[in-house]
């Protein structure tokens, strides 16, 4: 189930690459205070309730361009959760600024899977990306640590 | 991904042809050798600045004619015709000036009057996905009809916009649009438009509703016609580009930029964190900042984003509207857009820096009348005034500054004499 996910967004990648030629290739940044950043994009939730995967459909991740992420969201069993109300949030704590767009996450075609759609990234440097996850009667939350 | 081709001083900007070859040269990796000083990960920056990495206009699926060379054409004299201002002596050219950048060295743009912004140069805007320094418009031909109704830019209104399509470019017209619209053949208003003055306004509202909407058309119609035009607008190369260019092809650099200029550009992607913003080939995020620039004073008091979003929702032209040529698409930028927050509040477009030690003054209201007091601007980092500006102080010495300002000065075409 997981690679059909996967593949799905393969296509997209390609889709996307083929509509929009120009993106310009993010130069890392390697600034020392974003060493120690956990930039791990597959976690468990603060309190454990949740494993998040998140990861971009397009590759390498494009600047100033809108695009969509995959989210595969299962249990602490592993167990693919699906129907749980997600927000997506986040920003640059180095700039005081949110995301320059108000992403949305919707339903995918597996279990389990979900896709942020409108993320885009206006600066190089760290972002963090937050999840607010709401599932069978459960929340929690899950950051993740961005650096372009 | 499409790598960026490489090829050397002569080539065009034209876009499909990137997207065609693939010349890739094996820099921007981890590994390997600096190059002139450059390591592999400050090149790979570098090539991600280069015009060489510009790929083809984005796509506009809601304007139809945006790649037509006939509407392009009539594009064109619409552009500079000056018959579509109250005082017939103001076109889009007369402050949109080709021979300076398509701006005009003002620190205020002034039409039929005085406004309260500077005139943005367009042809690197034309990529952006919003225009005007507040963004309010969510596409170029929507931007292209607001001065037209502007008292203080073409001082016109739709109607008049209409009427001159209709007896001076009816055969134009025809060839890009179609028919003109047969309900405008009947007697209709001189002056009139829904954002008008009250006696526009009352004139409006007395308009039969297929005669607005006829007038509407041929007004965006005008407006996807000057984006036509727009889009055909190109870049020049830059004695940077071709700094880069000559880099990554193994060519010597020795001549292209001076130690000062190089030292500018080392500080442009490092310390100075320029390119926080003003990345990309085309030197900008085509995003908004609040940078804690002082307000001109004597002007009105201007908030940017935070009141440009609300006008691009409300524009009756936007991609929501029933002039989008394929309705459902080209809307992602405002479907997503933040609509409030204290990020928008005295934000304004982070403008591409190609071209811009030809186009002082600086900032959205002229405030900064050279590059060495935008440069003092960004080092010292003031509070706004109000919103919370994003950047914070450089601290960057006068021999920096110096630099920075050298540097910025290679984003210009080199003299005419020594591109021969």
């Amino acid at each position: 189930m997981r690679g059909i996910g996967w593949a799905v967004g393969s296509i997209l990648a390609l889709a996307g690459a083929a509509a929009w030629a120009p993106c310009p290739a993010i130069a890392q940044d390697n600034s020392a205070a974003h060493q120690n950043l956990d930039r791990s994009l597959d976690k468990l939730s603060k309190n454990g309730l949740f494993r998040v995967r998140i990861g971009s459909t397009v590759d390498p991740i494009p600047l100033n361009e809108i695009h969509s992420w995959s989210l595969n969201l299962s249990d602490a069993s592993g167990q693919p959760v699906s129907g749980a109300v997600i927000q997506f949030d986040g920003g640059m704590p180095e700039h005081g600024h949110g995301l320059p767009t108000a992403p949305r996450v919707e339903p995918g075609t597996a279990p389990g899977e979900y896709v942020i759609r409108g993320v885009k990234f206006s600066m190089t440097g760290w972002w963090e990306l937050r999840l607010a996850i709401s599932a069978n009667g459960q929340t929690d939350n899950a950051t993740f640590n961005l650096v372009l | 991904m499409v790598k960026p081709i490489t090829r050397p001083s002569t080539w065009s900007s034209r876009g499909p042809l990137l997207a065609i070859a693939v010349a890739a040269v094996a820099l921007g990796g981890t590994a390997g050798p600096a190059v002139d000083g450059w390591s592999p990960e400050e090149i790979k920056t570098l090539r991600s600045l280069w015009i060489g990495s510009l790929g083809p206009l984005p796509h506009d699926p809601t304007n139809r004619v945006a790649d037509d060379p006939t509407a392009a054409s009539l594009g064109s004299l619409l552009f500079n015709d000056t018959g579509f201002s109250a005082n017939g002596r103001v076109s889009c050219a007369s402050c949109h000036q080709p021979q300076n950048g398509f701006t005009d060295h003002r620190p205020i743009g002034k039409g039929i009057g005085v406004g309260k912004r500077r005139t943005m140069p367009i042809p690197a805007a034309i990529y952006s996905p919003w225009q005007f320094w507040d963004g309010r418009a969510d596409s170029l031909w929507a931007q292209a009809t607001g001065p037209t109704e502007n008292p203080v830019e073409h001082g016109s209104t739709r109607t008049e916009i209409a009427r001159r399509m209709q007896t001076r470019y009816a055969d134009w017209y025809r060839r890009v649009f179609g028919p003109f619209p047969a309900v405008l053949s009947q007697p209709y208003p001189e002056r009139a438009s829904p954002v008008g003055n009250a006696a526009e306004r009352a004139a409006w509202a007395s308009m039969p509703a297929a005669q607005q909407d006829a007038v509407n058309e041929v007004f965006a119609n005008f407006g996807k016609a000057v984006a036509a035009f727009e889009r055909t607008l190109r870049l020049p190369k830059t004695r940077f580009d071709n700094y880069v260019a000559a880099l990554v092809s193994g060519a010597s650099t020795q001549a292209l930029m001076n130690p000062d200029e190089r030292a500018g550009l080392r500080l442009f992607i490092g310390k100075g964190q320029c390119t926080r913003c003003h990345n990309g080939p085309l030197l900008t995020n085509n995003h908004f900042a609040n940078t804690g620039v002082p307000p001109r004073p004597g002007l009105a008091d201007d908030v940017g984003r935070s009141d440009g979003i609300t006008l691009a929702l409300a524009n009756a032209f936007n991609c929501r509207g029933r002039f989008n040529d394929k309705p459902g698409q080209g809307c992602d930028e405002l479907d997503f857009a933040i609509l409030k927050g204290p990020e928008l509040q005295r934000a304004f477009k982070v403008p591409s820096l190609r071209g811009v030690a030809d186009r002082a003054p600086y900032m959205h209201q002229g405030q900064f009348g050279s590059l060495e007091r935008v440069v003092q601007h960004y080092s010292t980092a003031p509070a706004a005034i109000s919103g919370k500006s994003e950047i914070h102080p450089l601290n960057l010495s006068r021999e920096e500054q110096r630099q920075l300002v050298a540097f910025l000065r290679t984003l210009s075409a080199p003299p005419a004499k020594a591109s021969r």
